[in-house]
């Protein structure tokens, strides 16, 4: 449960190519106000996971000293996105007989169901990030809300979301390093499901994936519910690796080339159309063939998609789709991604597009994350109990928190 | 309700040890320790201003006179006794300076300075603002009188209230004073500008108080109530205008004793020759008289027998 109103936020990811930040105003528990920015480029973290912790501190470091500075505001806290390889989920569902002799569904069988249905417990080691709920069923049929509702049989389902608790404890402390506390924590690509993807699309049915430079994250929402989550190690820094090969030259040329004239579909017939890797006639330039170069990153990404929809397995019938598949993250840029997404999955597939709100300097697919962060906090802080109307902190919560903090 | 199972990232703790903290980790958490220490001083400033200005309401009135608004004041409003002193007494007593304020005023001193006149038992004196002061007055009731000389020896009559208290009876009805007896016995020692309460005050009270109630008759006859044998003996010795002397012992119930002396009253009017000097009391119910003269018959018959004995058979 989220908590905070009326505050300074840090919305924060620290990515495998990038670590961003932003901050927002967080007004009366529902209202945000984006007032600054900060982005530097990530050290110490391979496939979204601290490998350095140092490296990833310092550069978190300077991301939020950046993004205070532009909003002239010191973060009070944070609400970090959190991906990885180690992330990982099931389904738990439970199932509880009506109490009251009228089978009226009450507040207690719901609270029995869901406590039922969250109790399984986590292998050694693994720590719970969230307990997602799908629909409660009412004697086989789906219901919204059950109470008050007259049934025999309550059942729901939760998608519990885990991950390694050394990994996340790493992502947490590299923010606290900095001494600001961690409030939240939220999976990335949730984070990403929540701005790109409208509350219609959610109902009839959307997949969101999001290819990052180290690791792809997706999520599958149904009935307007969250299906399924997952992440593949597996992202944009694959394909630069494959052209590096591929075409025998260092990794940033091939990641130049990547970004320059990648396709993830091929395009060039001609075995004779080649390109220049500067194009400047600089010592050292020299000329690549184009179809290779899409060969390479639109395998790779076809691939990619592949593993994805492999990973979905049963859970994802393109029929109960209706909304397509959303595609984001800096590796979603290739051209012609939408195709081979429509060509893998068999459904209509988009770039996600950040709502209209969003300021044209945030546009950026990159930012995507850290804005889904803040739209699915406080889309949390609203359907909490006293939603965006909560109390503000208590004198004495202020004053054990300075205390705390210290 | 059942927790769920498994740990939840809420409970991964974050704190990081000094060493790993980075240079903006350091800087905000000695901002923070200086955030408490502000905030501690702060506590600290306001505990001491609400110290200083406790004190200076105790102690330094006219300091905070100025902060509320009075008038200078214009008369004792309301006015309150339960006995006969009046305004104007009472206004010569604390003799207000003129132009005094009511937050001015040190209603201690003035309350002393009333309780310094024995008549006033209890005074309650209140600011009524903006320009009244209120004053309340218990007043002692007389029981006795006592006659003692001034400081200059003349002769002057005093009052006895129930507590032993001695003082100068002010604005006092001279009817009602007359009917009290006047105290002997006693050892009056000066006080200051009065005297030591009498002690044992309360005893002889008791018995004036019942005799008033219960036998007025005979309490409107007393003339003096000497207390010269109360305190080894523990009797108190009362000339009225019948019997010169009659008894009265602080052991046994007053009521008792006096419900015997009207009976012995009645006896004795009945007798041809009725003067008697002396009843005892003090002997429960055997109660001895002395007559003024007695009996030649009963003097020759028995010459040895003692007056008591006399007495008691005449009963």
């Amino acid at each position: 449960m989220l908590s905070s109103s009326g505050r300074i936020i840090g919305a924060v990811e620290i990515g495998t190519s990038k670590v961003a930040v932003l901050v927002g105003e967080i007004a009366r528990g529902h209202s945000l106000n984006i007032i600054g920015l900060g982005v530097a480029s990530s050290r110490g973290v391979t496939k979204g996971e601290i490998i350095d912790y140092k490296a990833a501190c310092e550069c978190t470091g300077q991301a939020l000293e950046m993004a205070e500075k532009r909003a002239g505001a010191r973060i009070e806290e944070v609400w970090l996105a959190q991906t990885g390889g180690h992330l990982d989920g099931f389904y738990n569902e439970a199932s509880v007989n009506v109490k009251s002799a009228d089978n009226t569904v009450t507040a207690m069988d719901i609270a029995h169901v869901c406590e039922l249905a969250k109790e399984k417990e986590l292998p050694e080691g693994r720590t719970r990030i969230h307990e997602l709920r799908r629909p409660f069923r009412l004697d086989g049929r789906t219901v919204p809300n059950p109470e008050h509702h007259c049934g025999r049989r309550l059942e729901v389902g939760y998608w519990i979301v885990h991950g390694q608790q050394s990994k996340v404890s790493d992502n947490i402390h590299a923010i606290t390093g900095h001494h600001i506390e961690v409030s939240e924590l939220v999976l990335a690509s949730l984070a990403n499901g929540t701005l790109l993807t409208t509350a219609e699309d959610r109902a009839h049915g959307v997949l969101v994936i999001g290819i990052g430079k180290g690791i792809t994250n997706y999520v599958l929402y149904r009935d307007g519910h969250v299906l399924i989550t997952g992440t593949v190690p597996v992202g944009g820094e694959h394909v630069t690796n494959d052209l590096s090969i591929g075409l025998r030259v260092p990794q940033a040329p091939a990641d130049v080339l990547k970004l320059r004239y990648g396709r993830a579909l091929v395009q060039t017939r001609s075995r004779d159309d080649k390109v220049w890797l500067d194009g400047a006639l600089t010592i050292g330039d020299r000329q690549f063939p184009r179809l290779a170069i899409e060969q390479i990153t639109a395998a790779r990404t076809g691939e990619l998609l592949e593993v994805v929809k492999k990973k979905l397995g049963p859970a994802f019938v393109p029929e109960q789709v209706g909304g397509g598949v959303v595609l984001t993250g800096g590796t979603a840029k290739l051209p012609a991604i939408e195709e081979a997404a429509t060509r893998v999955f068999g459904l209509p597939a988009r770039r996600g597009e950040a709502p209209p709100w969003v300021k044209e300097e945030l546009r950026d697919p990159m930012f995507s994350t850290v804005l889904g962060v803040f739209q699915f906090g406080l889309r949390a802080l609203q359907e909490s109990p006293g939603g965006g109307t909560r109390r503000h902190p208590s004198f004495l919560s202020n004053l054990k928190k300075i205390f705390i903090s210290t | 309700m059942r927790r769920s199972a498994g740990c939840s990232w809420r409970e991964i703790r974050q704190e990081v040890q000094p060493r790993a903290m980075s240079r903006q980790g350091r800087c905000r958490q000695r901002l923070g320790w200086l955030k408490v220490g502000l905030l501690f001083l702060g506590v600290v400033l306001a505990a001491w201003g609400i110290y200083e200005i406790v004190y200076a309401w105790e102690t330094d009135r006219t300091a905070v006179t100025a902060a509320v608004h009075s008038d200078p004041v214009c008369g004792l409003e309301p006015f309150v006794t339960d006995g006969v002193l009046t305004q104007q007494w009472v206004e010569g007593v604390i003799n207000l300076p003129r132009n005094a304020t009511l937050m001015s005023l040190d209603l201690g001193a003035l309350r002393d300075r009333l309780l310094a006149h024995g008549q006033v038992r209890g005074v309650v004196l209140t600011r009524n603002f903006p320009d009244k002061l209120g004053v309340a007055i218990q007043e002692r009731t007389p029981v006795a009188r006592v006659q003692a000389a001034d400081a200059s020896g003349r002769p002057q009559q005093l009052l006895v209230a129930k507590d032993g208290v001695v003082y100068e009876g002010i604005h006092s009805d001279l009817p009602m004073l007359s009917t009290l007896p006047f105290l002997d016995g006693i050892k009056l020692v000066r006080a200051g500008t009065g005297f030591r309460p009498i002690e044992g005050m309360d005893i002889v009270s008791d018995l004036l108080a019942t005799a008033q109630l219960q036998a007025p008759h005979l309490y409107r006859s007393w003339q003096v109530v000497s207390l010269a044998r109360l305190k080894e003996n523990g009797e108190i010795m009362v000339r009225s205008k019948e019997i010169p002397v009659v008894l009265f012992s602080r052991k046994d119930d007053f009521f008792r004793q006096l419900s015997r002396l009207d009976f012995v009253m009645d006896a004795m009017r009945r007798l041809p020759d009725p003067a008697i000097k002396t009843v005892n009391l003090t002997l429960g119910s055997q109660v001895p008289l002395t007559p003024e003269r007695p009996p030649p018959e009963l003097l020759q018959l028995q010459p040895t027998m003692s007056n008591q004995t006399k007495g008691k058979r005449a009963l």
